[in-house]
């Protein structure tokens, strides 16, 4: 049997490192050097849905909203295998709150196909969009699992996953069509860990159209914001400072000093 | 419209959550400023005990959805059942607790009320008669305030946001159970198995951590790290891949889904710094990290980085303190 997966995928702020004032004033954000990146988590689930064909067959569709800035999320599917992309572009979307997205994104996937399996990272910390997963769920009408770590079976109409509680994991299964919703660190040498962009792929789909869908062409009346809320005002936040301390560890002095300092 | 706050008071086998007891005392200081009550909302088999503890912990009233069909948390029937209860009465804003239940959650009854949500606030303050729920974004450079034309604010809230309130003795509140309506449609997700750990350790009042990650490596070189943090006097901490690769049990984990602990000494042994991880130590006070990889994120942040083998490193340190 082949199953049919969607996976949404993020282009994120990468805020590792960041460098310097980024709240420019009270109303104004100054993300100009800020970088983006593949959401970390969506990758994850993209693992996920190339897993699933790999063993079960099928497709996997990947499906991003908002013009891309600086990395193109979906050329990066198309590199690691998916089959079909679509993106939303729209000025009235993309100025739109996280429900304003979500509506789009659920009208993008039902002008795909309604799949077997809904999937998408969590993202864990940053504001963006971060409730999209369970907001599409809800306007699909899909059953959802959150903070899904692993698969267990797929098949005979169901889906059965582990996914993170606090203190523990539970073990749950859900009819399909469903939606998971995934949140796990993964180390480098992890099974589920996300697979490189493949340099024949990327060669082969360099130049591959890239589908574009406006509010239009889904069918789409944008309420820009449909949940009512905006963000009122920033305040930059005094940074926490720590000059770290290298220390080799064949450097017995430092070491003796630094277990003095701690004993203090 | 009221202006009473909501609050989603969740439990475990140990009664209600702590992060819950925090949003009762929140409740409490936004619905003094309103000038409305506070109302926490039960919801599971059996949950009728609990309302005990909710009036204690600052609820003015409580409200109870016990179904033998909620005994287990299922996104689809909790939402409808949250939902439906707040489109009764909808309150000035809803506080959920940013558990892994809680986030879920009010992102769905959110949606289900037609208004928005604001995840992980550290903050909800009143502003011109309306609630603000303020959150750090950015790796926490932006304090960002969220606010806007909504009859019901739906936030969580994160943990810190207030202490929980000395528990009233012999507190009486009115309690009301509600009608649960759940279809055949609400009920299709089945919990097969629940693997949670009983609490041993309260890490939380641990002045001393000291935490293995996946670069510890195995069983045997943990018991390395145990030693530390017997030599220094301070309780056994690990990453949730320290956890999954059975060295330790799932009491002793920092982080998401985790505890959030602020000790003053916290030693990180073999812990790369993923951002899951680290949500749930960065306030600590001094941070010694230990890693053979010089560029390791968790250096970023820490306040000593030893880049050595942990095999090498750990005796030394040993041996150091007990000099």
């Amino acid at each position: 049997m082949g199953l049919n997966c969607i996976v949404l995928v993020r282009e994120v702020w990468d805020t590792r490192d960041l460098v310097g004032e980024i709240a420019a004033s009270a109303s104004e954000l100054n993300t100009g050097r800020l970088t983006t990146r593949f959401e970390p988590e969506d990758l994850n689930a993209l693992e996920m849905a190339l897993q699933l064909k790999d063993e079960l067959g099928g497709t996997v569709t990947a499906v991003a909203v908002g013009a891309s800035r600086q990395v193109d999320v979906l050329r990066e599917c198309l590199y690691r295998g998916v089959d079909q992309v679509a993106r939303v572009v729209d000025t009235a979307v993309e100025a739109g709150d996280t429900s304003a997205k979500a509506a789009a994104v659920a009208a993008a996937v039902r002008k795909v196909g309604m799949p077997d399996l809904l999937l998408s990272g969590l993202d864990v910390v940053e504001g963006e969009n971060s409730q999209l997963g369970v907001e599409v769920a809800c306007r699909l009408g899909l059953p959802r699992a959150n903070y899904v770590d692993r698969l267990e079976a797929v098949g005979n109409g169901s889906v059965t996953c582990v996914r993170a509680v606090e203190g523990g994991y539970e073990t749950v299964r859900l009819p399909l069509p469903a939606a998971l919703i995934v949140g796990v660190a993964l180390l480098k040498e992890d099974p589920r860990a996300p697979r490189s962009a493949k340099a024949r792929l990327k060669l082969q789909m360099k130049k591959a159209p890239i589908e574009q869908w406006d509010a239009t062409a889904l069918g789409l009346s944008v309420d820009p914001a449909a949940s009512g809320l905006a963000a009122a005002g920033y305040e930059a936040v005094l940074q926490r400072e720590i000059q770290p301390r290298m220390i080799e560890a064949g450097d017995e002095g430092a070491l003796k000093q630094m277990v003095q300092e701690l004993k203090a | 419209m009221s202006n009473d706050i909501w609050v989603y008071a969740e439990h475990n086998a140990e009664g209600l959550t702590d992060l819950s007891l925090q949003c009762l005392a929140k409740g409490r200081q936004l619905a003094a400023e309103l000038g409305g009550n506070v109302t926490a909302l039960l919801v599971g088999s059996q949950v009728e005990p609990l309302a005990e503890a909710a009036a204690a912990h600052g609820a003015d009233r409580v409200l109870t959805a016990a179904d033998a069909r909620l005994e287990h948390f299922g996104p689809d029937a909790y939402q409808r059942v949250v939902a439906a209860a707040a489109k009764t009465a909808p309150p000035r804003g809803f506080l959920f607790p940013a558990s892994t239940q809680g986030t879920d959650l009010a992102s769905g009854v959110a949606q289900a009320l037609g208004t928005g949500c604001v995840l992980d606030c550290q903050n909800v303050t009143v502003a011109a008669d309306r609630l603000v729920g303020r959150r750090l974004e950015y790796d926490r450079n932006v304090l960002t305030s969220y606010s806007g034309p909504v009859d019901t604010l739906v936030v969580t809230v994160k943990d810190g946001i207030a202490a929980p309130a000395e528990p009233v003795a012999g507190a009486t509140v009115e309690t009301t159970n509600v009608e649960v309506v759940l279809d055949d449609a609400d009920l299709v997700t089945q919990v097969l198995q629940r693997d949670v750990a009983a609490r041993t350790v309260n890490l939380k009042e641990a002045s001393i951590i000291v935490a293995a990650g996946a670069g510890v490596g195995s069983k045997e070189n943990f018991s390395l790290v145990e030693e530390l943090a017997r030599t220094l006097g301070g309780e056994v901490g690990a990453t949730r891949a320290a956890v999954d690769a059975g060295w330790t049990t799932l009491d002793r984990q920092i982080g998401q889904t985790g505890e959030t602990v602020r000790p003053d000494l916290y030693v990180a042994c073999g812990i790369s710094g993923a951002v899951q991880h680290r949500v749930g130590m960065m306030d600590s006070k001094r941070i010694v990290a230990l890693n053979n990889d010089p560029n390791a994120p968790i250096f970023r942040f820490s306040h000593y980085c030893v880049v050595g083998d942990l095999l090498e490193v750990i005796p030394k340190l040993i041996a150091l303190w007990q000099a």
